[in-house]
């Protein structure tokens, strides 16, 4: 199937290195203490982050730093056809984790021992680039939050299909079998924490890839940054400073 | 009470150790049986607001929070709506499926409801803490808005649901999602069912001639041309929550976790009472059930006025 046109336009209009749209929201839960809906394109997540709080679990407390915890879920109505699924299925699972240590990297866990930092994420529609969409969500809801971190942890993915490098894959893409890169970095600190690739990829593509990948992280962080700085104005602007 | 110099309640006084014993144990089970951790004195101010008809956001015993409703959320459904109820936030999706009828009811599509707590909305429904709450709203849903077993009292129009009797008919399934949970999950979910249904559109369907009569007719699905359904059938639900010796609508978590008993009733349009579920359990005098339904029956008229008027002008706002 041709995924890239011979005018160089993608199956939904996109040139290849374009993102699509991406809208975020800060404040989408109000009793959790930090939250966030987060919108790639025709993907949609929501994430609300509860503490830090007293560890609910004493057997998990640790002394020295703060535990860190996530629950990704999907909602029935995510995908184009209907499927219940139970929560803690193994994509899931897989999906909590890799978001758990994202997150991990990039919060001061060690200023603020014996406490509990619960991140839970709730697909509202799936189109590709869930796990990105997440972290991108959960990143936000974090400094909702108020959360001590160290940077911006931004996701985004990128894969390589009819020869040609793609930014933000969505799910006909995607499911197309090519290789998916998804990639996490620190913006500031021009670090990466979240690498993950399927299927393969010669050396040099991959650098070229990786290289697309990164531009998306930080086009993205750029507009969280944005985001977060309208949010605080608006808080300075209803506190009356 | 008598103290000893170094501060200990004297040996001796028993009554007045076994009294503090008795608080303290009282402070634990509290702890551990609400779901909101309230103190003393909070609970006393909401249940004495209640009692004087002014609640601690200052709304009186019988006013709802505001109430928004925002159609077609969710692109890849049939029909789907998100309801705020204050701080509640619900969402409700109907995906329509051709299948086939049961062979006890040949002339009846088939409903399902789903209703799901994402972990968002509280802590608690991690992993499968939500599920508890998910089956009973599921279930109370079910009373009070599909009838009975045999589908009669529905507020849906089954029969509208049949393509071909027997062989082929719609099966709709309705999936909710609590989003944020402030109290009164089941009414926000009932507005947003109705408002997701309102919302629903159809695809017509064609069955091709000379088929009809075969086992498995084929059918053409339109692409463009949607039927909507008649939702003005579909009861609105109102939830008396009884704290203390009053009771009140639209309770907030907070209220909710001093409530003895709640009563959900649904309403049509008509008035007719479409479906009762009771929680909490603590029991109810039969005639005060008798005048929470007449209550619940005249605050139901102003809620589906509100209902119908904000899903009016949702859909406006979607289609322009």
């Amino acid at each position: 199937m041709e995924y890239v046109s011979p005018e160089g336009l993608r199956l939904d209009g996109r040139r290849p290195m374009e993102m699509r749209q991406i809208r975020a929201e800060i404040g989408a839960v109000s009793k959790a203490d930090g939250s966030a809906i987060f919108e790639m394109g025709n993907t949609k997540v929501i994430a609300a982050v509860y503490g830090p709080r007293e560890v609910q679990n004493k057997s998990q407390q640790i002394n020295s730093h703060a535990l860190v915890r996530c629950e990704y879920s999907m909602a029935n109505f995510s995908t184009g056809d209907r499927m219940r699924k139970s929560k803690g299925d193994r994509r899931s699972t897989e999906i909590s984790l890799v978001i758990r240590q994202t997150m991990e990297a990039c919060i001061m866990t060690h200023l603020l021992p014996r406490s509990q930092i619960d991140i839970y994420v709730q697909v509202l529609q799936a189109d590709g680039g869930t796990r990105s969409a997440c972290i991108n969500a959960a990143t936000l809801a974090l400094a909702d939050a108020g959360i001590p971190m160290r940077d911006l942890v931004t996701s985004c993915s990128a894969g390589y299909l009819n020869s040609t490098p793609l930014l933000d894959l969505n799910y006909v893409e995607d499911s197309a079998g090519g290789p998916d890169v998804t990639l996490g970095i620190l913006p500031k600190l021009d670090k990466v924490t979240l690498l993950q690739m399927d299927s393969k990829l010669p050396i040099d593509i991959l650098e070229n890839v990786m290289q697309l990948a990164i531009e998306g992280c930080k086009a993205i962080a750029n507009y969280i940054r944005e985001i977060l700085l309208e949010n605080t104005k608006q808080l300075e602007y209803r506190r009356g400073v | 009470m008598e103290y000893s110099s170094d501060g200990r309640i004297k040996r001796g006084n028993h009554a007045a150790k076994m009294y503090i014993i008795i608080i303290i144990k009282c402070l634990k089970t509290l702890a551990f049986t609400g779901m909101v951790g309230l103190s003393l004195g909070e609970r006393h101010f909401i249940q004495g607001g209640i009692a004087q008809d002014l609640r601690s956001d200052g709304r009186k015993r019988l006013t709802y929070r505001p109430l928004s409703v925002e159609t077609g959320v969710i692109p890849q459904v049939n029909g789907s709506a998100r309801v705020r109820i204050g701080a509640t936030d619900v969402i409700a999706s109907v995906k329509a499926e051709l299948g086939k009828p049961s062979l006890l009811q040949p002339d009846k599509g088939k409903v399902s409801l789903y209703m799901d707590c994402s972990s968002t909305a509280d802590p608690a429904f991690e992993g499968r803490g939500g599920e508890e709450l998910a089956a009973e709203l599921s279930n109370a849903l079910q009373n009070c808005l599909l009838g009975g077993k045999s589908g009669a009292g529905a507020g849906i129009d089954l029969s509208s649901l049949i393509v071909v009797e027997g062989k082929i008919c719609w099966n709709l399934y309705i999936d909710g999602l609590v989003v944020s949970s402030d109290g009164n999950l089941l009414d926000a979910l009932g507005a947003a069912i109705k408002a997701a249904l309102s919302n629903t559109g159809i695809p017509r369907v064609q069955v091709a001639a000379g088929t009809l009569n075969d086992e498995h007719p084929e059918v053409d699905v339109c692409d463009d041309e949607f039927l909507q359904f008649d939702t003005s059938g579909v009861p609105v639900i109102v939830t008396l929550t009884k704290v203390g010796r009053h009771y009140i609508v639209d309770a907030t978590s907070e209220e909710e976790s001093q409530m003895s008993s709640a009563v959900s009733i649904s309403f049509n349009r008509q008035g007719h009472i479409c479906g009762i579920t009771k929680r909490g359990g603590v029991g109810l005098d039969p005639s005060i059930l008798l005048d929470m339904i007449s209550v619940a029956k005249h605050v139901s008229e102003q809620v589906l006025n509100k209902l119908d008027s904000e899903i009016a002008s949702a859909e406006a706002e979607e289609e322009s």
